[in-house]
């Protein structure tokens, strides 16, 4: 067998914060233009596809965030069976991708998804992140893509103070250590 | 640090921008058809105005998505932003 | 502490806590809330500087920010040291060490005091005339005058302090903890507005704070116990954030501003550690309001700045604030009301004030006739003519003004003192306004500037905005806030508000003397030593511009922004001139309004965060198998492995010849990996490459250039059909977000008819190379259900693979020439098939290496690397790559650029080879080219952009662009270097294997 390895392997807490790492989920990113391929991920997914910028919406299992007009990512939000997630995939790909709606991209470990929960979250993000976090942290289901500690990221605003924060792969170690240090001084 | 209003995700920093030069310059649909100086012009030759200039920027760090600007660059003031193939709601 | 000069005054500091702190070496006391300034003068110190040029003795002036003289340094840690820093803003801690800056050997004995004597020789830009030649002597010139000069020491070890940043978003910003500010910030906060009130100060309030005067009341409170009332209801307030101790240092443009906040320096030093010294803030407020109150303005007259002459509000907030008098026979010099305030200060705490000299000719506003009441002399229409004392004042020198103010009279009044207080009015605090780029309105009335039209949402109010008196201030500052924030607050309505009124108004820029001018010393720029007369010498020198004007005798442009001085330079320019002083305008206020710390710009952007760094997946394998890195763009890559104490030579060139003998593997995971899908796929990359792409079949690969509308090359890579709509493109390393963003430009802008969809899967994937004769066969182990028969599997394709159940994509592709797979996997799997790989070659000798030996290996196949090999000025033609530049395209990319008349040209610099005569020679990359050995000058032809000693070819082999080089082939050329020429003959790009035999060994 294969190993499976992640650059972020423990998880962190300090008072009125946490950070931890959820591997290995799903995430796919789609693509999109015409009201039929919204229609199409809607009905493939159980899942109404959001349309409003800033938004997301979810079930049990998936989470679905705008990220422009015609791009959405896709995430589980439990550690998905290799075998489930290629299924997933295919069908998505075959309904979508072959029949000429959209794309459907496989971008799993292009991504690193880490966990941020605890009151002092956004006071952590405001030491590296120019997003103003004031509307957003009242409203469950927010995304906002931005930069953190000049790092692209995507924020998913899970729950009031619980995030899903969604970073490169190569730069997932170098944003992690950048949170550890400034945890310090919250 | 400008604040600059996304036509797609609203207010963001300047920072997570990336400018891109005059707007409104149209590819030639047959560039062979030129001349070197008819070519030159669509190359090379850009505004450089004190005062309203009309810009391309790039939500690099957001959503991705180029858009349009009415910029005066005498004092950084943003009259307007607009979507790519939207006429300039000022002249 | 002399005894003397402290009263009992508990409200502000705490006189029971009792501080040491040294100054210049000396141990001396002060009290817990005393500044550096305040204690110094309770200790009866004064004299803490030397002026710039003339080197005069310089003493404590002012109580704030706007300090020219008490600038020390603080610290001797060579770490920790910080220059430039304003004694009256240092709060006093236990441990504190401070010296006097620009003063050598001692500020009691100061060497350039010489200076003083030769100052007639000495006038405006001297520095400039005189040093300037010879030009060979200045760094002599230097030595003496920089440590005679001495603006301090820099630190010479790295800051140990800790900084940070942090964004803040508020509604409404109020700078300013004065009367104004903090009204507004009531204001804001109890409409349900996110306020943020900052002042620079360890506590709100302003001046109000300590103004216990019969001539100012509220309510029939005197106005400071009004003030502590107001105060205190703001701790109730939701809404309202108060960070005290943080100075405003910037306003840019859309609200966005930069603000410094003290959080440690006021702590004792064992108190410090592990916290945070200071913090910027970074705060984007939807409104601003300015709240920053007024300076005091000093006035000029012939030996303004003895130790012991002060601005007179300070004065009264050393006595009133930290209960320490600056003197015990004051005298006060005025042109206004509020110096009567610092007498009845001072003489309600029984100072001896010796009397006020105004240059008015009367007035009887109350707060004049309450310190008449007190029997405090009052000299009328008079003006100070000279000031005694060296390193002290000792005694001043009256006379009457006549009637136009421009000369003197009569007789000559000697009165002794031991301090001066000098009142010239007051100078709102613009600064923040013109730093966010609004204009200022000149008021004749007064001489002030004023905030005028911005273009951002702020306003400006209290004593900044011109409102100078108690009702006004109050009056103003509530319906500019409403008015402002569209709200109707009432809690200030129907106050009933005492305040003194100044009646009568008189201003002088120069106060004339009985000496002529010439033999005055009427200073302007206390920190920069510039006099009244150095700037009417530069108008005589034909200086017109305020902007010339400042730059040539320097004045206001010391460590305090000349914020005493602008205001008389301008007054005096305009009035020698004869323009009205509106119109000359101002100098420009640069941000920051007080100086920072490079440590606090920097904040947590220093060591392991100075830049972002990226990761493989097989990072963890370099490391431990010894991978020397290097940066490319932000990734780490391993550079090479060196074995057994080798060095980066002898492990290149092990690597090299290990990798075509046998097997190689390297770790191109930070290849730029795009994915590309949509029906309109195919016709996409026609237009973006210089070459075809329709007919690539399925599961095929092919290498694509790209070009810049200006027809050079961008970027290059292998693309690969997986399917029908579907493409994977690889760019090159640091080419890859640009491709990206540049490819999602003409998708959004200039065709968006195309159905094509762009994905970057860059660290989705892992990507093991492994090349070399028996790459085949360590491929065979590791995925031993693929067919990698030729036929099968030729090079220039691809195969959908499963390792131990994983998805993964091999291309057979090839930038070193041999046979050679890369294994495409997602990332969390990158590791263990790198090392399954290995493990599987062991037998081979499989070799690990790194970028310099694969720039090696496709540099002996002549392979370019943009970037390298390219400049953005290289065509594909001048790269002799015309193969790759299709015929049948009606359009792509660059195409029309390829025919410009410039592009054309053949004598373009152009892509060679280049071999040494002597093949051990090997050339330095970036050496130029020329065509005769000892002529000079001589154009250069070009430059090498490759070089390397080739294992495999054990020779010397390099690539350069050389003019005209395409068909100087056989030509012999030279390489000038320092201490030799080096002979070469320009070849083909092509070193090795030209028929391509071994990319199917």
């Amino acid at each position: 067998m294969l190993n499976f390895n992640t650059p972020i392997i423990d998880s962190k807490e300090y008072s009125e914060i946490k950070f931890s790492k959820v591997e290995p989920i799903f995430k796919i990113n789609l693509r999109g233009k015409n009201r039929d391929f919204i229609t199409k991920i809607g009905k493939e997914l159980s899942i109404i596809t959001p349309v409003d910028p800033n938004t997301s919406s979810s079930n049990e299992k998936l989470n679905l965030l705008w990220l422009s007009p015609d791009e959405w990512f896709l995430y589980s939000n439990d550690k998905v069976d290799i075998k489930d997630a290629n299924t997933l995939e295919d069908n998505l790909f075959n309904e979508i991708s072959k029949v000429k709606l959209g794309s459907v991209t496989n971008v799993s470990d292009h991504w690193i998804m880490i966990n941020l929960k605890g009151t002092k979250i956004f006071e952590l993000l405001s030491a590296g992140c120019p997003f103003n976090f004031n509307n957003f942290k009242n409203s469950k289901g927010a995304v906002t893509q931005t930069l953190l500690n000049h790092i692209d990221v995507i924020i998913h605003n899970k729950n009031i103070y619980d995030l899903n924060l969604f970073v490169r792969r190569s730069f997932s170690s170098h944003l992690w250590s950048w949170m550890n240090d400034s945890v310090r001084f919250i | 640090m400008f604040l600059i209003n996304c036509p797609y995700c609203g207010e963001r920093d300047q920072s997570e921008f990336s400018a891109g030069g005059e707007a409104h310059i149209v590819r030639p649909k047959q560039p062979t058809e030129l001349s070197d100086d008819q070519w030159a012009e669509y190359l090379f030759m850009r505004k450089n105005i004190k005062g309203v200039q009309f810009e391309r920027w790039n939500h690099a760090h957001g959503c991705r998505k180029w858009f349009n600007m009415v910029r005066d660059t005498s004092n950084d003031k943003i009259h307007a932003v607009y979507k790519i193939g939207e006429k300039p709601p000022i002249n | 502490m002399s005894k003397d000069l402290r009263i009992i005054n508990n409200r502000f500091i705490d006189q029971t806590t009792r501080i040491s702190f040294k100054f210049d070496g000396k141990t001396l006391y002060g009290f817990k809330g005393d500044t550096l300034a305040s204690a110094l003068l309770a200790n009866n110190i004064h004299l803490v500087g030397r002026s710039f040029k003339y080197h005069r003795p310089r003493g404590i002036m002012a109580c704030g920010s706007e300090e020219p003289n008490a600038i020390v340094q603080v610290g001797n840690d060579a770490s920790m040291t910080e220059p430039n820093t304003r004694a009256t803003e240092i709060e006093l801690y236990e441990g504190l060490e401070a010296s006097s800056q620009n003063c050598w050997p001692s500020v009691n004995f100061d060497i350039g005091a010489i200076n003083n004597f030769f100052s007639p020789l000495i006038p405006a830009a001297f520095y400039y005339k005189t040093f300037m030649w010879p030009s060979n002597f200045w760094k002599l010139y230097e030595y003496f005058i920089r440590k005679s000069a001495g603006l301090g020491k820099s630190p010479t070890e790295p800051d140990k302090d800790i900084y940070d940043h942090r964004y803040l978003h508020c509604d409404v910003l109020v700078v300013g903890g004065g009367i104004s500010g903090i009204i507004a910030a009531k204001i804001a906060a109890k409409n349900n507005l996110n306020t943020l009130l900052i002042d620079d100060k360890n506590i709100l309030g302003g001046t109000t704070l300590f103004q216990e005067n019969e001539c100012f009341k509220i309510n029939n409170s005197y106005s400071n116990e009004w003030l502590k009332k107001e105060i205190e209801t703001l701790k109730s307030l939701e809404n309202l954030t108060i960070k005290t101790r943080t100075s405003l240092a910037a306003y840019h443009s859309y609200n966005y501003l930069l603000a410094r906040e003290n959080i440690t320096d006021h702590l004792d030093i064992n108190e410090k550690k592990d916290k945070i010294r200071q913090r910027l803030w970074k705060i984007r407020a939807k409104k601003v309001i300015i709240a920053t109150g007024s300076m005091e303005r000093p006035l000029i007259f012939n030996n303004n700045d003895r130790p012991g002459i002060m601005l007179s509000s300070s004065i009264k907030k050393y006595i009133d604030y930290y209960g320490v008098k600056c003197g015990q026979k004051i005298s006060l010099f005025t042109n206004n009301d509020s110096a009567y305030e610092t007498a009845i200060s001072l003489d309600n705490s029984g100072v001896n004030v010796n009397s006020v000299v105004d240059i008015r000719d009367k007035t009887n506003s109350s707060i004049v006739k309450q310190a008449e009441k007190l029997g405090i002399k009052i000299h009328w229409k008079s003006t100070i003519v000279n000031t005694n004392g060296y390193k002290k004042i000792n005694s001043i020198e009256i006379m009457k003004l006549s009637d136009d103010g421009a000369a003197v009279v009569g007789k000559k009044i000697k009165e002794q003192c031991d301090c001066l207080g000098i009142s010239g009015g007051w100078t709102p605090r613009v600064h923040l306004f013109t730093q966010s780029g609004g204009k200022l309105n000149f008021r004749d009335e007064d001489n002030v500037f004023l905030p005028g039209k911005s273009e951002l949402d702020q306003i400006s109010i209290g004593s900044c905005n011109g409102d100078f008196e108690l009702d006004e201030i109050i009056k103003n500052s509530v319906n500019s806030t409403n008015k402002f924030l569209k709200v109707n607050n009432n809690d200030y309505e129907n106050l009933e508000i005492i305040s003194s009124k100044e009646i009568h108004k008189k201003n002088i820029w120069l106060l004339p003397s009985d000496k002529p001018l010439g033999k005055t010393k009427p200073f302007l720029d206390f920190q920069n030593d510039s006099t009244a007369n150095d700037v009417k010498l530069a108008l005589r020198e034909g200086y017109k511009s305020i902007e010339h004007v400042k730059r040539y005798t320097t004045t206001g442009m010391a460590t305090d922004q000349g914020k005493l001085s602008n205001m008389h330079a301008l007054g005096i320019i305009a009035e020698t001139a004869g323009v009205k002083m509106g119109q000359l305008g101002t100098t420009t206020f640069r941000p920051p309004y007080t100086p920072l710390t490079f440590g606090t710009i920097v904040g947590r952007n220093v060591g392991e965060f100075f830049d972002i760094t990226r990761k493989t997946p097989m990072h963890e394998w370099h490391i431990k198998n010894k991978a020397v890195f290097e940066n490319v763009g932000q990734w780490k890559r391993a550079w090479y492995y060196p074995v057994d104490n080798e060095n980066m030579h002898e492990a290149v060139q092990r690597e090299s010849k290990a990798a075509r003998d046998s097997a190689g593997i390297l770790d191109a995971s930070t290849l730029g990996k795009i994915d590309i899908q949509g029906s309109d796929a195919s016709e996409f990359l026609n237009r973006v490459y210089t070459n075809a792409w329709s007919k690539l079949e399925i599961g095929k690969c092919r290498y694509g250039l790209m070009l810049n509308e200006d027809g050079m090359v961008y970027d290059d890579g292998v693309t690969t059909r997986l399917s029908e709509n579907h493409y994977l493109m690889t760019t090159t390393t640091g080419g890859a977000a640009n491709v990206l963003s540049k490819l999602e430009d003409y998708l959004q802008t200039e065709w968006p008819e195309l159905d094509v969809y762009l994905t970057s899967v860059t660290d989705h994937y892992g990507t093991v190379s492994v090349c070399g004769p028996n790459s085949k066969k360590i491929l065979s182990k590791v995925i031993p259900d693929l067919d990698l028969s030729d036929k099968e599997f030729p090079h220039m394709s691809f195969k959908n693979a499963l390792i131990d159940n994983i998805k993964c994509r091999v291309m057979r592709i090839s930038f070193t020439g041999e046979h050679s797979y890369e294994i495409n996997i997602q990332s969390s799997y990158a590791k263990s098939v790198w090392e399954k790989c290995y493990e599987a070659g062991k037998e081979f000798n499989i070799t690990p290496y790194g970028t310099e030996t694969m720039h090696l290996l496709r540099a002996e196949k002549g392979f370019i690397i943009v970037g390298q090999d390219t400049d953005g000025t290289m065509t594909p033609v001048d790269l002799q790559m015309d193969w790759i530049i299709s015929k049948k395209k009606y359009d792509f990319v660059g195409k029309r650029s390829l025919y410009r008349s410039d592009t054309i040209r053949e004598d373009r610099k152009q892509l060679v080879g280049l071999l040494t005569d002597d093949p051990k020679e090997v050339l330095e990359e970036g050496a130029q080219i020329v065509t005769e050995k000892n002529k000079q000058p001589i154009e250069m032809l070009g430059h090498v952009t490759s070089s390397y000693f080739s294992p495999n070819l054990n020779k010397s082999i390099a690539l350069a662009i050389v003019k005209n080089g395409k068909k100087m082939k056989g030509k012999k050329l030279f390489v000038p270097m320092e201490n030799k020429t080096i002979n070469v003959t320009i070849t083909d790009t092509v070193f090795l294997d030209k028929e391509n035999k071994r990319l199917n060994a």
